[in-house]
């Protein structure tokens, strides 16, 4: 309970969470995402009713700690930085909703919530990226993660071709049996979609992700 | 008929096809080839007015995305297309239409960017 009440005061602050993923597009733009991690899967629909926020669906399940979550979540780009050749971004993002034990968990349902900050900053041709998430949920306990990411594009592409990327992931997640993991993966990217695909080395399993913008 | 007579019939013959696309081309010269989309000439041929923006933080598919959609769901709007080399947004406006630089500046931030600079095609 009393993580349950830490994140919802955080929720209160006006925080939300993001995985690696941006969900705040244009104004009257929607944003369908689904990802898969060595730890987690989740997917998103999510509204952009103005250009600093987004709104919308979030589900999530928790593998290692056999439960899953559905709640609302409202990403708010705090902060953009723009350049002629780059762009920057602050992401704060938080979610509030139920979760449950799944697969012989006897947990059952309960209030829960996450809080995220994401920060990144990309050119055509490099990006980086960082970001931090905890979870908490009354029955289901509470987690922490962090994740960094770097990524070189091979080749400059303009817009409508097909942009393709290298990057590696390091993620720190400490309840895991491996506290922190190491993802390389590809990012192909063309108009309005964006898929991820990629391999954790440290646990063999795969990475992907998938957004489509409309 | 002699070589030369054959060489003036062609000429006369495509002369009237250069006076009709010259002003296009004009204009298409002067902008990056992927700058005009097949829509956009043939708004620019129907008697449309171009408007090149110069963009801040377009950096991937998604910015341009955000920024043709924008800006192809007014009316105004003809067709639009961004050009991540050049970092600009170019659109050509039905004939007749105008949009000032103050609601092109708001709604590329709309689209989350922020405008550098707004040229018409005489400006180029």
């Amino acid at each position: 309970m009393k993580a349950f009440v830490s994140a919802s005061a955080l929720l209160a602050l006006g925080l939300s969470a993001p995985a690696l993923a941006r969900p705040v597009s244009y104004e009257g733009g929607w944003t369908a995402i689904a990802e898969h991690d060595r730890s987690m899967s989740a997917i998103w629909g999510h509204y952009t009713p103005h250009h600093r926020y987004s709104i919308g669906y979030r589900g999530e399940w928790h593998r290692d700690d056999d439960h899953v979550f559905h709640g609302a979540q409202l990403t708010w780009l705090a902060k953009r930085w723009f350049g002629a050749d780059y762009q920057a971004n602050i992401y704060l993002s938080g979610a509030a909703g139920l979760a449950y034990g799944v697969d012989g968990n006897p947990a059952g349902a309960g209030p829960a919530g996450s809080v995220g900050i994401m920060a990144d900053w990309e050119t055509r041709r490099w990006f980086v990226s960082y970001m931090a998430r905890s979870f908490a949920g009354d029955t289901t306990g509470a987690s922490a993660m962090q994740a960094a990411r770097a990524g070189f594009a091979p080749y400059v592409a303009n817009y409508g071709a097909l942009h393709t990327w290298l990057m590696v992931q390091v993620e720190h997640s400490p309840e895991a049996d491996e506290p922190v993991g190491v993802t390389p993966l590809i990012r192909f990217f063309q108009g309005p979609v964006l898929a991820e695909i990629g391999w954790s080395v440290t646990e063999d399993t795969p990475f992907f992700q998938l957004q489509y913008r409309f | 008929m002699s070589v030369r007579n054959i060489t003036l019939a062609l000429a006369l013959s495509v002369l009237p096809v250069l006076a009709i696309s010259a002003p296009v081309l004009a204009q298409d010269e002067a902008l990056h080839e992927s700058q005009l989309t097949p829509a956009m000439q043939e708004a620019l041929v129907g008697g449309g007015s171009l408007v090149v923006v110069d963009v801040l933080g377009a950096v991937c598919d998604f910015c341009a995305l955000a920024m043709t959609r924008t800006f192809e769901r007014r009316d105004e709007v003809a067709a639009a297309t961004v050009d991540l080399d050049a970092k600009t947004l170019t659109f050509v406006l039905h004939e007749g239409q105008t949009m000032d630089d103050a609601t092109i500046t708001d709604l590329i931030r709309r689209a989350g960017y922020q405008a550098d600079g707004i040229s018409r095609p005489e400006a180029l």
